[in-house]
């Protein structure tokens, strides 16, 4: 079976490189984005299994980008991973899949990544 | 009901193809109906009735008309005390296209809502011409706790096919189908059937799952009669509430002007006697903008040449010179000139007629000018060549026709 291709949009370097590495090494393929603009674009031209979403970014937010985001791939699953759980009170973050708050500790990520893509599968 | 709880959203990006070419330069809520108002001013009259006055109209298409028509005609509230009506164009602020159905028209506008923090939403159609006091199903709303309240119609069961029909038990929604092809007929009596007016209420966090839930969907046409509501069904509390019509006749009188046809008889309603749709109710009275005009004239009363005005409705700015309106609506700034005849037709405003020229079951949309001598409405066939003619025969000359 094909690996699970995953968009990782993240402004902040250390981080991404971090869940990058972590997703891999769970047998995940990772693309990653630093904004919202190439995130797009990138979802416009290959096909993931779903998007792992910073909210805090430079230019376009990750809100404003998961609502492009579902104009373009309507039923693609989204997680909005944040150091913030204020977000929540915009509806538009209704629309993601799961609402995580950023841990040090991946697992509580790893586990909605996989339990959002089998259940995909299902 | 503490207004400020309460958003109301009307839904005017219809391009109402059916009635082409009245619709060819305007949406259908922008639509001149019974001589100086315009479709939209229905609805609009019915929430400031209401005591509803934070007002979003959502447009799209050909909306210029429509925003002028608000612009000059509703500006009305005051923003310092949190009443206004705000036109909201489709601004691709989250997609680059248009509004692709009417729960689409919500999503694209969710900031709206975040930022107002409504209890209710009431959410109304812009092309159709009722009287109703939207605070009685706002009313049954809260009393039943409901997810969304939809105001029915009765229609008869052979002419509910073209609507959303629902089945009811007690007053809560069981079906409900966009269309049907064999409607369900209202179990308190079965010679009639329960239909969506299109007029919703709904609770704050309900309309925002679904409609996320919705536009979420790849196969949806994110539409409130289509998706949204088949989808809530047997889900949420959805409840149907029995419009009561403030327009106080004994049949109750709601029309979604559909058809060119319709649109005629339901102006021509308006010179009768004793019209189906009340204009005249200082109790619930409908608004519009209409420029200043001096009062509608009739000169010459010779024996040849004289001016008669019968079973019409003539608005100001208006002269009939020397020649004969009858059963007619006619917009303001309607010239007739002598020897002209107009029977059976609606005028809209800066039309000028002719000398002899004879005019009958036509619309002339705005700006036109009838050369002297035409006849129009008497030769379907020949009306045809240059002209859109209805199902029913109503020739249609289009706005700035130029002979």
């Amino acid at each position: 079976m094909s690996k699970k291709r995953i968009l990782l949009v993240e402004d902040e370097e250390n981080e991404r490189l971090l869940y990058k590495e972590e997703l891999e090494k769970e047998g995940f393929e990772v693309a990653c984005c630093q904004n919202g603009n190439d995130a797009i674009e990138s979802i416009e031209k290959s096909n993931y299994d779903l998007v792992i979403l910073d909210i805090q970014m430079p230019q376009m937010d990750g809100i404003e980008t998961l609502g492009k985001i579902l104009t373009k791939k309507r039923d693609i699953p989204i997680i909005i991973y944040t150091a913030y759980p204020q977000y929540k009170d915009q509806f538009l973050t209704w629309a993601a899949d799961a609402y995580l708050i950023k841990s040090s500790d991946l697992t509580a990520l790893k586990d909605k990544v996989k339990t959002i893509l089998s259940e995909k599968d299902g | 009901m503490g207004n400020r709880n309460i958003t109301t959203f009307i839904l005017a990006g219809g391009k109402g193809e059916r009635l082409y070419p009245l619709t060819r330069d305007r949406t259908k809520p922008a639509v001149p109906f019974g001589g100086i108002y315009r479709i939209i001013d229905f609805p609009l009259s019915n929430a400031i009735n209401s005591g509803l006055r934070k007002i979003y109209i959502f447009t799209q298409y050909k909306s210029l008309s429509l925003h002028r028509h608000i612009r000059e005609g509703w500006n009305i509230f005051s923003r310092e005390l949190g009443e206004f009506i705000d036109l909201v164009p489709a601004q691709q602020r989250i997609g680059e296209e248009w509004y692709q159905g009417t729960a689409d028209s919500v999503f694209q506008n969710i900031n709206i809502l975040e930022d107002e923090k409504p209890e209710l939403i009431l959410i109304l159609s812009g092309d159709q011409v009722y009287k109703m006091d939207y605070r009685r199903i706002i009313e049954a709303h809260i009393e039943k706790k409901a997810d969304l309240t939809i105001s029915v119609f009765e229609v008869p069961l052979k002419e509910a096919h073209r609507f959303g029909v629902l089945r009811i038990e007690d007053d809560r929604v069981v079906e409900f189908k966009e269309k049907p092809s064999e409607p369900m007929p209202d179990p308190s009596n079965p010679e009639v059937a329960l239909i969506s007016m299109g007029i919703y209420v709904f609770s704050l966090d309900v309309l925002i799952k679904r409609v996320i839930e919705d536009a979420k969907k790849i196969d949806s046409s994110h539409d409130f009669g289509k998706d949204i509501i088949p989808s809530m069904i047997g889900r949420d509390n959805v409840y149907a509430f029995r419009f009561i019509d403030e327009n106080k006749k004994e049949t109750k009188y709601w029309r979604d002007i559909g058809t060119i046809d319709a649109y005629w008889e339901a102006n021509m309603d308006l010179v009768n006697v004793d019209p189906l749709l009340n204009l005249y109710d200082r109790d619930w009275p409908i608004r519009t903008f209409q420029e200043q005009y001096p009062p509608a004239k009739t000169v010459f009363s010779g024996e040849d040449r004289r001016a008669s005005v019968t079973d019409s409705m003539v608005s100001s700015g208006c002269i009939i010179s020397g020649s004969k309106v009858l059963h007619s609506v006619l917009s303001t700034n309607v010239k007739v000139h002598s020897y002209a005849e107009v029977v059976d037709s609606i005028i809209f405003e800066n039309v000028d007629i002719g000398r002899y020229a004879k005019i009958r079951r036509t619309i002339i949309d705005k700006n036109v000018s009838i050369p002297q001598g035409a006849v129009i409405g008497y030769n379907l066939a020949e009306d045809r060549k240059r002209f859109y003619v209805s199902e029913g025969g109503i020739v249609v000359i289009p706005r700035k026709y130029k002979w």
